[in-house]
């Protein structure tokens, strides 16, 4: 049985990948099991789909824990607890990453013995997005099992309703990657059934329930969802040029719907960058246009990624 | 009560705490981070099930106060329990009239516009002393943009995918409350932040039930790009499908006129929950029938204010 375990963020059409991929495999006459996770998933979050399929009856169910291969559509998601990206990962699974950081940097910073594939994003792209197109590609090739007619076919059967230029654009992608990754046609073995008998429960330390005023303390600090670094759900980052700002003051810090922009008695609007999920809001709304664009890979250090 | 003349007088200091879960772009957290600046920290939330039930997730909340979380159609119950309570240690003396809270129903559109209306109307047949907030993103957000009651004719939804869209019309839910003679209603939006700040602050001063409608752009169940919220929000009002009204002491007054409205395309066609009526095939007819229902809406309305 293949068991493919998909991460993305949210937004990023990794829910839409995996269908994509469990209908190519379907055609491609497995029995098929796709699902993304039902969460409190949201556009920049981690978000995660799975697929199963087998030539027989699938008696499996729920999540992946046991990947042959794992699809990250941005490699970010990696360094991400949250993600889950290396929950279950072993030496047969392999690793296929959308991301300019090579296979084998990977492979030594993540101490993995299974291969890793890297896909950089097509010139095209732009960051964090339409790389769903390109990993759907690369998990058919790795498959080995989905041909290129069958690729299409699946394609057209799930983008049909988005009209035939994102239909054609889509394929074009997808394909495009299909034929980069040609030499590693068939690099995913299936893994074997998983018996019950086989089970071995994890090594958690067992705690004792406590009563209820320790178990659940009542919460009475202010605002802990600053707590939250909502700033790893970013793939762009908005940049302020205080040159070019006006201090309004008001403006990009009363839009910034997540209040991750401050503005102190000089007027100067500050961004937090732990918390700024990159929607961009301010730069389009800031009336001098002193807020800029870039990249979260080159945002600088200091920033809430380090 | 502070008279809000221009953005400048809208506060500085945002209290909602960042890193909440809500998607990047959210039209509704916007409208909650200017509505909470203006109430201040003296405000408990009783949160009917949605999209901001996910706000406070235990341990962590964006509130500087008390958040009480209830099923979809009972946040007005709730609420009529904790006024209660606070009114009875008021009475006790054990709570000065400093120490009392605003008491704050937030609520998405599923709610405010279906389930939660009978809890509601009788919440304003009691003349309960609390404030309203409904943010309205048009359609059951928190599991994947099914229809709901305030979903506009003709939107694609996730319950909702004919040729057509949503075949029923968006609920006037302000007229529903307003017939009901409470203090106050209006309607606003997070786009127009002096006008939210007006309203919120006269709701604020004003004793018995007062309810309010936010527009909320949904980056995630419209499909558009996060960083066009304020644009789409603003672009809801220039072309008359969202008019800023609200009603008070048995008047109802329009206090934002488009002085020439703009064609309701331009805001329809920057959504994807509305490519169905530009491609592949223009939907003539149908668009032709939401504009008169624009034009006959503002044909009837009072209008007044600037």
């Amino acid at each position: 049985m293949y068991r493919i375990r998909f991460h993305g963020r949210g937004g990023q059409g990794m829910k839409t990948a995996s269908r994509i991929i469990g209908t190519a495999l379907f055609l491609a006459g497995y029995e098929v099991q796709d699902a993304p996770r039902y969460g409190a998933e949201r556009r920049g979050a981690p978000i995660f789909a799975y697929v199963r399929a087998d030539r027989r009856s699938i008696n499996e169910r729920g999540v992946i824990d046991r990947p042959d291969l794992v699809a990250v559509a941005d490699d970010s998601l990696v360094a991400l607890p949250a993600a889950g990206v290396r929950q279950g990962i072993d030496s047969h699974t392999v690793l296929l990453l959308h991301g300019r950081t090579p296979g084998a940097a990977w492979q030594e910073r993540l101490n993995l013995a299974g291969p890793v594939f890297t896909l950089a994003p097509a010139a095209h792209v732009e960051a964090g997005h339409a790389s769903a197109a390109r990993v759907v590609g690369a998990v058919a090739r790795l498959l080995g099992v989905v041909d290129r007619d069958t690729l299409i076919a699946a394609i057209r059967r799930e983008l049909a309703g988005l009209g035939d230029s994102e239909l054609a654009a889509n394929t074009r992608d997808a394909l495009a990657a299909y034929d980069e990754l040609a030499d590693q046609h068939g690099a995913v073995a299936e893994g074997g059934a998983v018996v019950s008998r086989d089970f071995l429960p994890p090594r958690w330390i067992e705690l004792g329930l406590d009563v209820a005023a320790l178990a659940a303390p009542a919460i009475h600090a202010p605002a802990t969802s600053t707590a939250v670094q909502t700033g790893l759900w970013r793939t762009v980052r908005p940049v302020i040029d205080h040159a070019r700002c006006n201090r309004c003051w008001w403006l990009c810090s009363t839009f910034c719907p997540e209040s991750a922009i401050a503005v102190g008695g000089d007027r100067v609007p500050v961004i937090d960058y732990d918390h700024c999920k990159g929607c961009l809001v301010c730069v389009t709304q800031c009336p001098t246009h002193a807020i800029d664009v870039e990249p979260e890979e080159e945002g600088t250090p200091e920033g809430g990624r380090s | 009560m502070t008279e809000i003349k221009s953005l400048r007088d809208l506060p500085a200091r945002h209290l909602l705490g960042a890193g909440t879960p809500m998607c990047g772009g959210c039209g509704g957290l916007e409208a909650l981070h200017q509505v909470y600046d203006l109430l201040g920290e003296k405000t408990v939330f009783v949160n009917a099930a949605g999209c901001m039930t996910l706000l406070a997730v235990y341990p962590f909340t964006p509130f500087r106060g008390s958040w009480l979380y209830t099923a979809m159609a009972s946040a007005p119950a709730g609420a009529q329990g904790v006024r209660d309570a606070l009114d009875i240690l008021r009475g006790q003396g054990r709570i000065t009239p400093e120490e009392d809270l605003q008491v704050v129903v937030l609520t998405g559109d599923g709610s405010a516009y279906g389930m939660g209306l009978a809890a509601t109307s009788g919440a304003m047949d009691r003349g309960l002393d609390f404030l309203y907030l409904c943010y309205d993103n048009e359609g059951y957000g928190n599991t994947g943009q099914q229809y709901s009651a305030a979903t506009p004719h003709g939107a694609h939804t996730a319950t909702s995918r004919g040729a057509l869209g949503y075949p029923g019309y968006k609920k006037d839910l302000f007229s529903i409350w307003a017939a009901h003679r409470p203090a106050y209603v209006a309607t606003v939006s997070p786009a127009h932040p002096v006008d939210l700040a007006r309203k919120i602050e006269t709701a604020r001063t004003r004793q018995g039930p007062r309810l309010v409608i936010a527009l909320s752009p949904c980056p995630t169940g419209w499909d558009y790009d996060p960083a066009e919220t304020v644009a789409i929000g603003k672009l809801a009002v220039e072309c008359g499908a969202w008019p800023l009204k609200e009603y008070r002491d048995g008047r109802v007054e329009h206090t934002r006129v488009p002085k020439k409205r703009r064609p309701v395309v331009e805001y329809l066609e920057r959504q994807g929950r509305f490519r169905h009526l530009f491609h592949p095939v223009r939907q003539d007819a149908l668009l032709a029938e939401i504009q008169a229902r624009v034009d006959g809406y503002w044909a009837g309305a009072t209008a007044t204010g600037d």
